[in-house]
């Protein structure tokens, strides 16, 4: 095995995301992975190509879609000899699909990999509650018509209702936003901060739209030609209007509203990785390196920890392992899963305390300066289909590091950082360089 | 001594709350002022080499949110002695009507942990009759070894509350000193139609409610399945119907389904051999979303269990680690 090499990001491809119930209603994950990976094909000319590997994943995903990666290869131009993985690691999956693909091309097990993912909140599996599932699968064991009548006979009305996946944490049953509207009380942040952090995630991604900047980043599909979420017009007055919906029943006053959290969205996105070899091979331009990364988890089943605040703890022992702090970084991407999760993550980085009793750091982690946060607009804009948000943070900041680094004509490095939270209180974090 | 009755197996549970119903309405007839007799039946009911029913091993696992494991959940093993508790208390010689009893306070001792395919050896016997300011307490001692086994294996300790009952030979309901649990409100203490917060004591400070970790939706179902998982078909937890006959306008949860919910949701951090309390100090009237949190304190986890904008707790309890040298 040859020494670790440079793993690139040399592309993205996204198709627009969707309100759930919109456009895609009727688009499955495949349909939408099969999709984007279409688009990333014709985008970079890899007709016909045998990849080193496809990896991506869905959250909520359907039991048929045991392949879904490689059924997307196989609806895909790829060569059909491309092998393809399936990764879940809920809101994590695009980024940790993106990661394990860097980390084999850096070793030499692979030279070119598409990373990705994709989740439709419309095309949700629904399926029969346990008692139902439980009698037909007994009777179809059976071996006689009297047993498996018998097992059919265990049968009740009220066993025939569908059940639809919830977003409650299975450990709690309280929702993402429940888990966060708590956090946030923690923290006391306001609803007016939450409120500027959602105009301005609007206002940043209209005006990449219109800008241009993500024309070689996402392809259109089903008639839907810019993310259907954004709201180009929105402001204070307009988000503030909103009532709150999560955080009712605390004692601090609610400030979580639809306003400034992410609503469900439909989407699908893609990453080409490769070897600096195989760029050149394929006459492509690297635009960041993937450095490095760093997984955590906290214990929020016993009130530890904020359910999304597992990046806290991992970009602090991400930069620690590379002796950097956040003021190295020109760009600063932390997913919006809420407004609040990002205020609260901004503020326990600037807590001395928790950064002496859980940082195990002689004081506050750190300060994001704002005007390098999420300047393209995040989730809150965008919309979140929980697997495919890694891939279309991953390339938006690749594109905004080796632009911003062609525009300095500089040698000194241009690094970008991502964090992203996940249900079940997981967290990951990269670091990407300009190439 | 006490006198053993050893039971070939564990008693069915419908018949014997047929008989308690008997007894019920017998002691009733028998004693117009109230005042109960002042001793307890020097009895232990035994039942030796039980198997573990496994289908119904795992619907409590499922019911819980527990995962599947060989190892038995300690509330899975109350379900095991309880209908012990009953046999005793259907007793023509058992002081207190049975189906007046509120189940107020558990404590389980897990001293080593049982498994699926152990058989087990259960003992049940009631001491501690006494006073207390609503009426009269006792505890049920439930005692559950490996079938052959010295060692003790699982201990339980069952609180019931006989609600304005008092002892022949007392003046009335006092106040019992050093007892926590006197300081808590506790099921009949009100009317139990009215679920309004009892005016705080004078003693006692505004109850806060802690900062959720978990939240539970018990449907109006959740007695009827704990039912059919528990053995345990008191018609106070089934329907509206059942129990309004007994004072409530909807059905409530059974205390130690409750618990059990607390201590799933402790998990694995509770580790294979501890001490897990429960104080039921109110009714929890079905359906209901009530708020969980559970904290770390001190060695072990403490959890509470509450519906927002009420004044006060369900259930309140801990899980503390037994130590090798207590």
């Amino acid at each position: 095995m040859s020494s670790p090499r440079p793993a690139y990001v040399l592309g993205g491809n996204r198709i627009p995301f969707a309100r759930a119930g919109g456009p895609y209603a009727h688009a499955s994950n495949l349909d939408m992975l099969t999709a984007a990976l279409d688009g990333l094909v014709a985008r970079f000319g890899l007709q016909g190509e045998v990849l080193g590997q496809v990896s991506a994943g869905a959250v909520l995903k359907h039991s048929r879609d045991f392949n879904l990666a490689r059924q997307a290869v196989l609806g895909s131009p790829l060569s059909p000899r491309t092998p393809a993985t399936d990764v879940q690691e809920a809101c994590a999956t695009g980024v940790e699909t993106v990661v394990a693909l860097a980390n084999k091309i850096a070793l030499g097990q692979l030279e070119s990999g598409v990373a990705g993912g994709a989740d439709s909140a419309s095309d949700a599996p629904i399926v029969v509650g346990d008692r139902l599932r439980r009698a037909l699968l007994d009777a179809n064991r059976a071996r006689t018509a009297p047993r498996r009548l018998a097992a059919l006979a265990r049968i009740r009305p009220k066993d025939l209702s569908p059940v639809a996946p919830r977003t409650d944490e299975p450990s709690t049953g309280l929702s993402m936003g429940e888990h966060q509207a708590i956090t946030t009380a923690r923290w006391g942040i306001s609803r007016q901060a939450q409120d500027e952090l959602a105009l301005a995630s609007h206002r940043n991604l209209a005006a990449a739209w219109d800008a241009g900047f993500f024309d070689d980043l996402v392809t259109s599909y089903q008639g839907l030609t810019r993310d259907g979420n954004l709201r180009p017009d929105t402001s204070l007055d307009k988000l503030a209007a909103l009532p709150p919906v999560f955080g009712k029943r605390l004692d601090a006053p609610p400030t979580m509203t639809a306003g400034n959290s992410t609503p469900l969205t439909d989407g699908a996105s893609t990453v080409l990785l490769g070897s600096a070899e195989w760029a050149a091979a394929h006459d492509l331009t690297p635009l960041a390196a993937v450095i490095d990364a760093e997984v955590a988890a906290v214990d929020f089943v016993h009130g530890e920890e904020g359910l999304l605040m597992a990046p806290v703890y991992a970009v602090p022992r991400l930069l620690a392992r590379h002796g950097l702090t956040l003021d190295d970084f020109a760009r600063i991407e932390i997913h919006e899963a809420f407004a609040a999760t990002v205020l609260c993550t901004l503020e326990a980085w600037q807590s001395d305390e928790l950064g002496r009793t859980r940082l195990e750091l002689p004081g506050a982690f750190g300060t994001v300066p704002r005007d390098r946060l999420n300047v393209h607009g995040s989730s809150l804009a965008a919309g979140h289909p929980f697997a495919a948000t890694g891939g279309r943070i991953v390339a938006t900041l690749a594109k905004e590091l080796h632009r911003l680094k062609a525009s300095r004509a500089s040698d000194e490095p241009v690094r970008g950082l991502v964090s992203v939270c996940a249900a079940g209180g997981l967290g990951i974090a990269a670091i990407l360089e300009a190439a | 001594m006490s006198e053993d009755v050893v039971l070939a197996t564990v008693p069915a549970l419908g018949r014997l709350y047929a008989r308690s119903l008997a007894a019920t309405v017998r002691r009733s007839a028998s004693r117009g002022a109230g005042a109960a007799p002042g001793a307890l039946p020097d009895v232990c009911y035994a039942v030796h080499d039980v198997p573990v029913d496994t289908s119904r091993l795992a619907a409590y696992q499922a019911l819980m949110g527990l995962r599947a494991a060989d190892r038995l959940p300690a509330g899975f093993v109350h379900t095991v002695a309880f209908p012990l508790h009953v046999a005793l208390m259907v007793r023509d010689d058992f002081p207190l009507a049975p189906a007046g009893l509120v189940h107020v306070a558990n404590r389980v001792t897990q001293h080593r942990p049982l498994f699926r395919g152990d058989r087990l050896d259960v003992r049940v016997r009631a001491v501690g009759l006494r006073p207390h300011r609503s009426g009269t307490q006792l505890d049920l001692v439930a005692e559950v070894r490996r079938a052959g086994a010295s060692d003790l294996a699982w201990e339980g300790v069952s609180t019931y509350l006989a609600r304005g009952v008092r002892l022949a030979g007392t003046s009335g309901p006092e106040p019992v000193a050093g007892d926590a649990r006197a300081a808590h409100p506790v099921v009949g203490e009100r009317a139990p139609h009215d679920e309004r917060p009892a005016a705080p004591a004078d003693d006692r400070p505004t109850w806060r409610p802690p900062v959720p970790t978990a939240s539970w939706r018990l449907g109006a179902d959740t007695g009827r399945r704990y039912a059919e998982v528990s053995g345990d078909r008191n018609p106070v937890h089934l329907s509206r119907l059942t129990a309004r006959l007994f004072g409530f306008r909807r059905p409530i949860a059974h205390g130690m389904y409750t618990a059990g919910r607390a201590l799933a949701d402790v998990g694995p951090a509770a580790g294979h051999t501890f001490v897990w309390t429960a104080e039921f100090t109110k009714p929890l009237l079905l359906p209901a979303t009530v708020a969980v949190n559970v904290t770390a304190q001190d060695d072990g986890y403490a959890y509470t269990v509450w519906r927002p904008g009420a004044g006060h707790p369900y259930l309140t309890g801990e899980v503390r680690p037994l130590t090798a040298d207590r």
